[in-house]
């Protein structure tokens, strides 16, 4: 029907532009929210979620418990929910399309579908008509047919959805996201609204998690803390650790400073109901033996959780470890990394380091650009130069070193660079370089300041 | 201490009144060496004396100071201009560097903080610089850099009180509202407590009232020429000066020094007392004596015939060979 149709029939009617993105974007967040249900949660075209319940449905108290708690929680959020549980994703998508709200019953597949029309297969438009055409309409009269000719005739797909469904041939689904090793949640009967409140909840869930740990004889290297809100908002924590972790106080300051830096993001709304932590990355714990005297106190466990607490409050960038790299150009011969436990890689590379000619102590991340007014030409050090606005006078220099472009780097060649070691008039101490040749066809050479020497 | 705190309190009622007998200050009367008693003993055995005072190995710039800058207190290192930050970093790292060459095999990093902005303005902290003038590897820097000043401000706060830092460098702007007292206070509290130094590096700043007991600022002094053999190089860069005002001290009056820094011994020499290499005025290899004359060269001399007899002498060849070799290079 068209809009002119409609309107002819309802003047009142609201026209709202279809928009695919918006309609994704819901279906994530219910997916979310699905989340307190089951872990494994997949999408189902554009309308419809999977939930795959296995083992799950004890925590709710039974399978039909889960239905109608999943349903009054959905109506109170104001969705209209149509779902069918059955052993089979197929026959559950059947009995959600076609029957609605229906608990389809082990071995009840077959009679389930038998009633039902094509549709109810999930085939595609195409085969679907051209079974109605030679008079197959039910899934029942499908089932009577003899499979070969079926087979031959409308492709291997229709007999493959009908086993899926009858549960003969198993059927996954691709839920969205991994499934965390070890989760431990907290249904809450009242919503919690406070920071506080989470804090130590937080804390309660991160002592329940830390026999699971020990048990398995590991630390959690990422732990993610699921906040849902009553009405349908799903909150993921994140928080990473530089080494493995198990106690529970240093769990929650973790996520205490996480909370603390975003507390304008979290927003609380009507309270979270549920609260899960889950360790999605974990690693082999290795327990020490401290020593009676106790002074051997372990400095790098202090270092390792000052530097998660930082990294939870202000990101993974904010504390960084300096590593020599592999470059003989300037600016890329150290790397920042985020912290993490000393690498092996860096202590060689660290043995090598000691430089041949002075090196600045602080580096330009961007070399910044330098107007020289006079220089020995062509290849001598600048006499004068001006840079941010100041000029500045050489009174001595050291120089040229020649550094070449990395010729094995694809992309615009760059021009060589010769280093000149600059002290102006005041004592102070420069590193500038000549980027090109004077004479050279590429035009006139330009200079750049890059470091500042002690 | 094994004293008593009321023997202590007496014993420095007495130094109090030493020193005004002295007509000195309390702090710069010499220590009382009975320290033998609060050494703690440590894993292995070893001793492990309190150090509170970072000495920098300029006599007179020491001894102004009482022994040295203090060694579990925040320090104030000042530039005037975003442009000298070269040089007030370099001071400020040059007094962390030693920390970590004397603590040995088992070194705690160095934490640097500073925000984006000060980072841009002055450039990132340089591995292979700090390496060759401080002895700073790989494993002994860390770099904190976050957007905002009072998120550095608390960076700083929580790593003041670690132990597993050998020191908290803070790299801080100008004059900013958020550093008043209080601020400094808690941080020089916490360096206290957990006995190393916290070094307040303020860039393009004038004094300001700080709980830091001692302010330095620094400025940029000319390198000395490089030391050859042959005497200084004319026209080279060699170690760094710095000139160091005593700001704020309660030991020393406002002073100023030239500071010398020796990157190989890494500690700092006093610019004026720095002696001539002795000179060595004797041949540097043996004449050979007793020998034929060296086979004359080949072909004939066209130009500079007059000049040509003198070089004939074996000895005099052989200086001036030597005296070319190590003629300095013309830098440039």
């Amino acid at each position: 029907m068209g809009i002119a149709d409609a309107r002819a029939m309802h003047p009142a009617i609201e026209i709202v532009e279809a928009d695919p993105a918006a309609d994704r974007r819901l279906l994530e967040i219910l997916a979310d929210w699905c989340d307190r249900y089951t872990p494994l949660v997949a999408f189902d075209g554009t309308d419809g979620l999977f939930l795959d319940i296995t083992g799950c449905a004890h925590l709710l108290g039974g399978e039909k418990p889960l239905l109608d708690d999943l349903h009054a929680r959905f109506f109170r959020q104001g969705f209209d929910v149509r779902a069918g549980l059955a052993s089979t994703p197929g026959a559950a998508w059947a009995a959600a399309h076609f029957l609605g709200n229906r608990i389809v019953a082990e071995g009840g597949e077959q009679g389930l579908l038998a009633a039902l029309p094509l549709a109810a297969l999930r085939l595609d438009p195409a085969t679907r008509s051209e079974l109605e055409s030679v008079g197959l309409r039910l899934v029942g009269m499908l089932m009577q047919a003899p499979r070969a000719p079926l087979a031959r005739r409308f492709g291997k797909t229709l007999l493959i959805r009908l086993d899926q469904a009858l549960g003969q041939l198993e059927e996954t689904i691709s839920p969205r996201l991994p499934v965390a090793p070890l989760s431990v949640e907290r249904q809450l009967a009242e919503p919690i609204l406070l920071m506080e409140g989470i804090e130590s909840l937080t804390l309660l869930l991160a002592r329940s998690l830390k026999a699971d740990l020990e048990r398995r004889n590991e630390g959690a290297r990422i732990l993610q803390l699921l906040l849902f809100r009553v009405d349908g908002m799903v909150s993921r924590i994140t928080v990473s650790t530089s080494r493995p972790l198990r106690e529970p106080h240093l769990i929650g300051r973790l996520f205490h400073e996480k909370l603390a830096a975003m507390e304008h993001g979290l927003d609380a709304g009507c309270g979270f109901d549920l609260i899960r932590l889950s360790v999605l990355s974990s690693v082999p714990f290795e327990g020490q033996q401290a020593d009676l005297a106790s002074s051997m106190e372990d400095k790098s466990e202090d270092l390792a959780l000052f530097a998660d607490r930082v990294r939870a409050r202000h990101g993974d960038r904010a504390i960084m470890r300096c590593q020599p790299a592999e470059s003989h150009i300037p600016e890329r011969a150290v790397s920042f990394m985020p912290f993490t436990e000393a690498g092996g890689k860096a202590e060689i590379l660290a043995a090598r380091m000691p430089a041949r000619s002075p090196r600045p102590i602080r580096l330009f991340a961007h070399p910044e650009p330098v107007e020289v007014i006079a220089a020995e030409i062509p290849e001598g050090p600048p006499a004068r130069f001006r840079w941010r606005r100041a000029l500045y006078e050489v009174a001595r220099a050291e120089g040229p070193e020649r550094i070449a472009p990395e010729w094995w780097r694809a992309g615009p060649e760059e021009a060589t660079r010769d280093y000149f070691h600059v002290e102006d008039a005041d004592g102070r101490r420069y590193w500038l370089f000549r980027q090109g040749l004077y004479g050279a066809r590429q035009g006139n050479p330009r200079w750049f300041m890059q470091g500042l020497f002690a | 201490m094994a004293l008593s705190a009321v023997a202590q309190e007496t014993v420095l009622a007495l130094r109090r009144k030493i020193a005004r007998l002295e007509a000195t200050l309390p702090e710069r009367l010499a220590a009382p060496t009975d320290t033998a008693d609060a050494v703690v003993l440590r894993r292995h055995g070893a001793a492990r004396p309190e150090r509170l005072l970072l000495p920098t190995g300029a006599q007179a710039f020491d001894d102004a100071l009482g022994g040295g800058v203090p060694g579990a207190a925040l320090t104030e290192i000042h530039g005037a201009q975003i442009r000298d930050a070269g040089a007030a970093t370099g001071f400020a790292l040059s007094l962390a560097g030693p920390i970590l060459q004397r603590t040995g095999a088992a070194r705690a990093p160095i934490l640097w903080i500073g925000t984006t902005e000060i980072f841009r303005e002055t450039g990132l902290p340089y591995l292979p610089g700090l390496c060759g003038h401080f002895g700073i590897a790989s494993g002994d820097l860390l770099v904190a850099e976050v957007p905002k000043l009072v998120d550095a401000l608390w960076i700083a706060e929580e790593a003041a009180g670690l132990k597993a830092l050998s020191a908290v460098l803070l790299e801080i702007q100008g004059y900013p509202s958020k550093l008043d007292l209080t601020a400094t206070r808690r941080l020089h509290r916490r360096a206290q407590a957990a006995g190393r130094p916290v070094f307040l590096l303020r860039q393009a700043a004038m004094a300001e009232p700080t709980a830091a007991p001692v302010r330095l600022v620094v400025s940029p002094a000319s390198a000395s020429p490089r030391w050859t053999l042959n005497g200084p190089l004319a026209g080279s860069i060699g170690p760094p000066g710095f000139k160091v005002r005593i700001d704020k001290s309660r030991t020393a009056p406002p002073r100023q020094f030239t500071l010398e820094w020796n990157a190989d011994e890494h500690i700092f020499t006093d610019r004026r007392k720095q002696a001539l290499p002795p000179q060595d005025h004797g041949a540097v290899v043996s004449l050979s004596q007793h020998r034929a004359d060296p086979a004359p060269a080949p072909g004939t001399l066209l130009a500079f015939r007059a000049g040509g007899g003198k070089a004939a002498s074996p000895d005099k060849s052989s200086r001036e060979e030597h005296a070319a070799h190590r003629r300095p290079r013309r830098a440039g």
